[in-house]
């Protein structure tokens, strides 16, 4: 299972990728195979203000439906419109394709959330 | 494993009741209920209400509608279909959908019937579906459901859902439909529906040894109520939650044809245009922005039309034909 070194990971699986106050965030590859092909993805909304752990959209597979969790708190700047078209996108390359671009408010969010090798370790709880 | 005892057959209820036990419940067990509804549509998550239902037929036939929290398609409930949740741990059971239908097969078995897994979703007798099943994930917790066709009204079943009718272009999740079959036909010996859920009832119980039933409290009640008075009895959530999507509606009228074009967000009107060959292009334009952000629902435009005075942009028609050309 691919887990990049440089992001980091909440226990629902997302991933996020900091640069600055600016965060880029999507599923893991666990997610996206564990929920099996990917049929639809409800985004945030752009300028919507979303809380760590708290829902900011949807994922359904032929599996079922997931909820998607913010990892951080702050403000909507960018949503990948691409997926809505295209939501098998997140199968294919779950790290390629971020889901929304998060201006954080609060970089003390990133304390909470788990680093590569944390979440190898917590990953491998699960199975 | 423990029942949680249940005997509304309100849609908008049991629907906020299954987001109850799954978001709220602290009790030590995993929960499972057994429910019916009255006449009712039960959309998937992600669907476009407008382009799964018949709405002139629910409306005539006093036929709730209502979103729930899982994926698939639309199905169709009445007091002949009984529906089964289970809410447990997520870990090891995601996807495990053969280990929440076993029961179902076994309580079959039990009264003459031999019933398999069809695909990952569906349970069958000889080849037709009785059953859809459906899971939700939400913060370590699995919600699994599905319906089971004991004794429903097809009929009304094939009238109520119409996929594929309109000439909508949305990405939400499109129904499929099935060969479907009720399991009393499949019976020797009659029994009711109320006998099968007892039989199911004890099955289910059998995936984990617990204590039997549970009665929700006076405040678990007013939890749920809350929830359905906030969210599932809701047109926001019923309607408006459903994915972007492009409508054209045309007609061919006495006096010459109207072509309209829109874009849906939110259940609101995101963008218009109306082309008629009665009138040139860009004259409608002030109509055109004044249904942008509109409710998209033909008593929510006509107030719009009434106040900009249709008769000024379209003399032959009147506001509600206009209304509910738009959105029918």
């Amino acid at each position: 299972m691919n887990i990049p070194k440089k992001l980091l990971y909440t226990k629902e699986h997302e991933w996020i990728k900091v640069n600055g106050d600016k965060g880029h965030v999507g599923i893991t590859d666990y997610a996206q195979h564990h929920l099996g092909d990917i049929v639809f993805v409800e985004l945030p909304e752009l300028d919507e203000e979303v809380a760590a752990g708290e829902s900011m959209g949807v994922v359904e597979s032929v599996k079922a439906v997931a909820t998607l969790f913010s990892p951080v708190s702050g403000q909507v700047m960018e949503v990948n419109e691409e997926l809505e078209e295209a939501p098998e996108l997140l199968n294919e390359d779950p790290y390629g394709n971020w889901i929304a671009i998060i201006e954080l408010s609060d970089q003390g969010d990133l304390e909470g959330l788990m680093s590569a090798d944390e979440y190898k370790s917590y990953c491998e709880t699960l199975e | 494993m423990i029942e949680v005892v249940n005997h509304s057959r309100d849609p908008y209820f049991n629907l906020a009741l299954e987001e109850y036990l799954m978001t709220s419940w602290t009790g030590p067990n995993h929960t499972f209920i057994l429910w019916q509804n009255k006449p009712a549509v039960i959309i998937g998550r992600n669907q476009n209400t407008i382009e799964e239902v018949n709405q002139p037929y629910l409306d005539q036939e006093g036929v709730v509608l209502v979103r729930r929290m899982s994926g698939g398609g639309a199905v169709y409930h009445d007091l002949g279909n009984l529906n089964y949740t289970l809410v447990v741990d997520e870990n090891l059971d995601f996807a495990n959908y053969d280990k929440f239908t076993r029961p179902v097969i076994k309580a079959l078995d039990r009264i003459g019937v031999r019933a398999e897994n069809s695909g990952r979703n569906d349970i069958t007798i000889e080849g037709r579906k009785f059953s859809g099943n459906a899971q939700f994930k939400y913060r370590g917790r699995l919600l699994h459901h599905g319906t089971i066709l004991f004794d429903s009204n097809l009929e009304a079943m094939t009238l109520a859902l119409n996929p594929g009718v309109h000439k909508i272009s949305s990405k939400g999740i499109k129904s499929v439909r099935s060969r479907v079959t009720n399991i009393r036909d499949h019976l020797s010996q009659d029994i009711k529906v109320e006998e099968f859920k007892e039989i199911l009832a004890a099955e289910l119980l059998q995936l984990e040894p617990g204590p039997g039933t549970y009665q929700l409290s006076q405040a678990e009640l007013q939890a749920v109520e809350a929830l359905r008075e906030n969210k599932y009895a809701t047109w926001a959530w019923n309607y408006g939650q459903s994915p972007a999507f492009n409508r054209r509606k045309t007609a061919s009228l006495a006096w010459g044809h109207i072509d309209i074009r829109l874009e849906v967000k939110h259940g609101r009107i995101r963008s218009c245009r109306i082309f008629g060959d009665y009138f040139q292009a860009g004259e409608m334009e002030d109509l055109e922005q004044a249904l942008i952000g509109v409710v998209y629902r033909w008593q929510d435009i006509k107030v719009c039309l009434e106040k900009i005075g249709l008769y000024d942009y379209l003399p032959q028609m009147d506001e509600e034909e206009l209304a509910r050309l738009i959105s029918g």
